[in-house]
């Protein structure tokens, strides 16, 4: 079953070396007639603690690359491996953020927050007071026993991305995770999430077309050129977190990747 | 007196919906009893005659049987139908609403006998099988295809992102059933268990009215009929609509409080 293929291994790598290899990617998608090349010849090394955003024009096939690394989509060549295990299939060691929180409304905050650990069989008190800690990581704690559609947005993804985290897993994939959240309250999030990296060393992958947020949280930004997605450029951002948007090198950079990005959309 | 309705006072609203209902219902009586007069037939009897023959059906039954046992005769038959059903229709439906090939397979079968009036099987249950089985059959039949096809409808609404993220955590086949498919479909399962409950109802009194022996209100109406006793007719009249609005009602408020509690409105 490539349901139950485990790519654990956190304990075995060392900060700082490849941890998630991505070898020679490629997916095509077929529907009847239609061909559509979505990704060709993706390679990427990540490594441990990083946090590695892709940014690239619309439809370009961001999500295609991040449902292939979580397992939901089979690649049609090429190998996705973590600390030295292929992966293949969906796996708690690989935990998703979703644009659209995809939170089940029946349960509460918490039992939200617990249903990984439910499904791995923990017992129901240990998973409790995990759950609690997750919460109080991502300051929900008042509201663990509030149901879902009570929640605003921020505070729905903040579920989310508790419920990614409780399990710990060895990556956290976020497609456009603030994407459905207005810029102020995108704003805090992203500040939150700034936080978790410090108390948590999590490695995440993280989708967005927001040049800014990328240039806010990441360590590398990976730029894919349009449709079949190659990379086009990796930059790296060496800078400490939390980081001032206001700085000059801040809005240079922002620039610079905007324009690389302007090129693409204008080519299509 | 001072009163001012105020719109978004909860009791003010139910008290004036409350005298609209009453307003209703006695402009019916009223129509009832006006027309009644008008066409002056021992078929439509007036209200007052019809209440007393409700007093008398309720204290003395009928033919030696009491009132609770012909209610309580239909009630029975009419659950065992509707469990029947339920526990046919939802593993039914959730297993058609998961596998295409199952659909594909079964679809043909439901569409040839869904458009059958379950009253059309009310004779060959009731004289090809028994009197007692027959009528708890064609409520089974009234109740199990809307049952069915709104699950199968709930289980294809659901949101495909929510079995993702569940496949993420770990969650095997198994769990994705348990932990999201079969509580995602549950607002449309009970939206079925409403309606079918509904034509259930109009089932099994239909369906009583061919038993040769008497049971249930069904079986009252018709021999009352027969024996041109129109008055308690219109009396067992009453009843059904007063136990058909019961049972709806029930299962209104269940689904809207399941619907919620669900966090789906
Ligand atoms: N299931 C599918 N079947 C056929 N084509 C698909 C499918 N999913 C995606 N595509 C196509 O593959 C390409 C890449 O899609 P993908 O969703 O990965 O892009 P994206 O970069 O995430 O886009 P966006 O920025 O809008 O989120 C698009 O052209 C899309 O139309
Ligand atoms: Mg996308």
């Amino acid at each position: 079953m490539d349901e139950n293929t485990t790519c654990t291994g956190n304990e075995c790598v060392q900060e700082g070396e490849s941890f998630i290899r991505i070898d020679n990617l490629s997916k095509t998608y077929q529907k009847d007639e239609k061909v559509t090349v979505a990704i060709e010849d993706f390679d990427l090394d990540i490594k441990k603690g990083e946090l590695i955003s892709i940014v690239g024009p619309s439809g370009c096939g961001k999500t295609t690359i991040l449902r292939m690394i979580a397992g939901l989509l089979e690649p049609t060549s090429g190998s996705i491996s973590i600390a030295g295990r292929p992966c293949s299939g969906p796996g708690p060691d690989r935990g998703m953020v979703f644009q659209d929180f995809a939170l089940l409304p029946w349960r509460s905050v918490r039992r939200n927050v617990e249903l990984g650990l439910e499904i791995a069989g923990m017992p129901k008190e240990e998973r409790k007071a995990r759950a609690e800690k997750y919460l109080e990581i991502v300051g929900l704690q008042d509201f663990a026993d509030s149901s879902i559609n009570e929640l605003s947005g921020g505070m729905k993804q903040r579920v989310g991305i508790a419920r990614a985290l409780v399990n710990n897993p060895d990556v956290i994939l976020m497609d456009e995770p603030f994407g459905a959240l207005d810029a102020q309250t995108r704003n805090i999030m992203q500040a939150g999430l700034v936080r978790i990296l410090e108390k948590t060393d999590q490695t995440i992958i993280f989708i967005t077309h927001s040049v800014d947020e990328a240039v806010f949280l990441s360590d590398r930004i990976v730029i894919l050129t349009k449709r079949p997605a190659k990379i086009k450029e990796i930059v790296e951002i060496p800078w400490p977190r939390p980081r001032d948007r206001a700085s000059p090198e801040f809005t240079a950079l922002r620039k610079r990747i905007l324009e690389e990005l302007e090129k693409e959309n204008v080519l299509q | 007196m001072n009163f001012k309705y105020d719109n978004n006072n909860k009791y003010h609203r139910l008290g004036k919906n409350i005298l609209v209902v009453l307003a209703s219902l006695i402009i019916f009586v009223e129509l009832w009893w006006f027309i009644a007069e008008l066409i002056d037939s021992r078929v439509l009897p007036t209200p007052p005659e019809t209440f007393a023959a409700l007093k008398d059906f309720l204290a003395n039954g009928y033919l030696n049987i009491s009132a609770w046992d012909y209610i309580s005769s239909s009630l029975v038959l009419f659950l065992k139908g509707f469990l029947l059903a339920f526990v046919v229709a939802v593993p039914l439906g959730l297993v058609l609403g998961f596998s295409k090939t199952l659909n594909t397979f079964v679809t043909p079968i439901v569409e040839v006998l869904r458009p059958i009036a379950p009253m059309a099987w009310a004779p060959i249950f009731i004289y090809g099988i028994s009197y007692g089985t027959g009528p708890i059959l064609v409520v089974f039949i009234g109740i199990f295809f809307p049952l069915l096809t709104n699950i199968i409808f709930g289980v294809k609404k659901i949101d495909p992102t929510l079995v993702d993220a569940a496949r993420t955590l770990g969650a095997n086949k198994m769990q994705v059933f348990t932990k999201v498919m079969a509580p995602s479909s549950i607002p449309y399962v009970m939206n079925g268990i409403k309606v079918g409950l509904g034509v259930g109802w109009m089932c099994i009194v239909a369906a009583e009215m061919y038993s040769p022996v008497a049971i249930g209100v069904g079986y009252c109406i018709s021999n009352m009929c027969m024996s041109g006793l129109w008055d308690s007719t219109f009396a067992i009249l009453i009843i059904i609509a007063i136990l058909g609005i019961l049972t709806t009602s029930l299962s209104e408020y269940l689904q809207k409080y399941i619907s919620k509690r669900m966090g789906v409105e």
